[in-house]
């Protein structure tokens, strides 16, 4: 249970991340100009990119934590 | 707003609406369904996104009017629209030699393996100098610039082989073309920008 309860949570902080990262690169997309790349570049891509990671990290544990055949 | 970006506006949201279903419901993912929502919403859309909107990013970063937004530009742009068909940018973008809407990344980017990496990078910098640096002023080049540029549309075209002031000289044509007399700075087609001149100047109002 409380294994579950840590997944979800993980996926829950990678959603968040995700749709920020997202949010980020609709905003720059919105906007022209040298300032919105380095925000499209650097915290869009970085907040997404942790997103993914976390939601990998949380496969990667949830199959650590089930025992093999 | 472009086609492709109006997409991928709609994709971004589309992934959010998707993302925000499984934050809300995270137990989703206990079926098999869940598992491939989360991985496709989770992992490949936001890829996906990302991809799109660099690549979108990355685009627009070549156009004129992206290069011409940092105010140290501003001389430069105007130097565009110099009523004088001696100066060689203002002749070139004009007269639709180079693609109006990118005529700073056409003459600006290296023509050799990794150059348009390479302005991009120079680009990071620029973009660092106008909010954190102090750029030059006036602003130069990072290295004299190179006949490749030139040679990159001229080379072939007859009125450049074939022209009587290039062919006067049988040695001037091989010396340009191996860069070994520059065609900016060697006296023939040295009015360039010239952005601290533009006060003696009359300027071309545009097509309309």
């Amino acid at each position: 249970m409380a294994k579950t309860l840590r997944l979800e949570k993980r996926l829950r902080l990678a959603g968040i991340l995700v749709i920020l990262g997202l949010l980020v690169e609709g905003v720059c997309l919105l906007r022209a100009g040298p300032l919105a790349f380095i925000f499209l570049v650097t915290v869009g891509g970085f907040l997404c990119a942790a997103g993914v990671v976390v939601y990998l990290y949380s496969l990667v544990s949830a199959g650590e934590a089930t025992p093999g055949p | 707003m472009h086609f492709p970006n109006i997409l991928l506006l709609s994709l971004i949201a589309f992934s959010a609406v998707l993302i925000g279903v499984l934050v809300a419901r995270p137990a989703l993912t206990m079926t098999r369904g869940g598992k491939i929502l989360a991985f496709m919403v989770l992992f490949l859309l936001p890829l996906l996104c990302m991809a799109m909107g660099f690549t979108s990013e990355f685009q627009r970063a070549t156009s004129t009017s992206f290069c011409l937004s940092c105010h140290t530009m501003e001389s430069h742009g105007r130097s565009l629209y110099v009523d004088d068909p001696t100066y060689l940018a203002a002749a070139h973008f004009q007269n639709h030699r180079v693609p109006a809407d990118e005529a700073c990344y056409t003459c600006h980017t290296n023509y050799a393996m990794f150059g348009g990496f390479k302005a991009k990078l120079n680009g990071l910098h620029h973009v660092y100098m106008q909010y954190l640096g102090k750029p030059h002023n006036p602003i130069r080049l990072y290295e004299p610039y190179n006949n490749r540029e030139c040679l990159h549309c001229h080379q072939g075209a007859r009125s450049f082989e074939e022209g009587a002031v290039h062919t006067a000289d049988p040695d001037l044509l091989p010396a340009v073309k191996a860069n070994k007399l520059s065609c900016l700075s060697s006296g023939c087609h040295d009015v360039v920008h010239n952005a601290d001149q533009l006060s003696k100047v009359k300027f071309w109002k545009g097509a309309n």
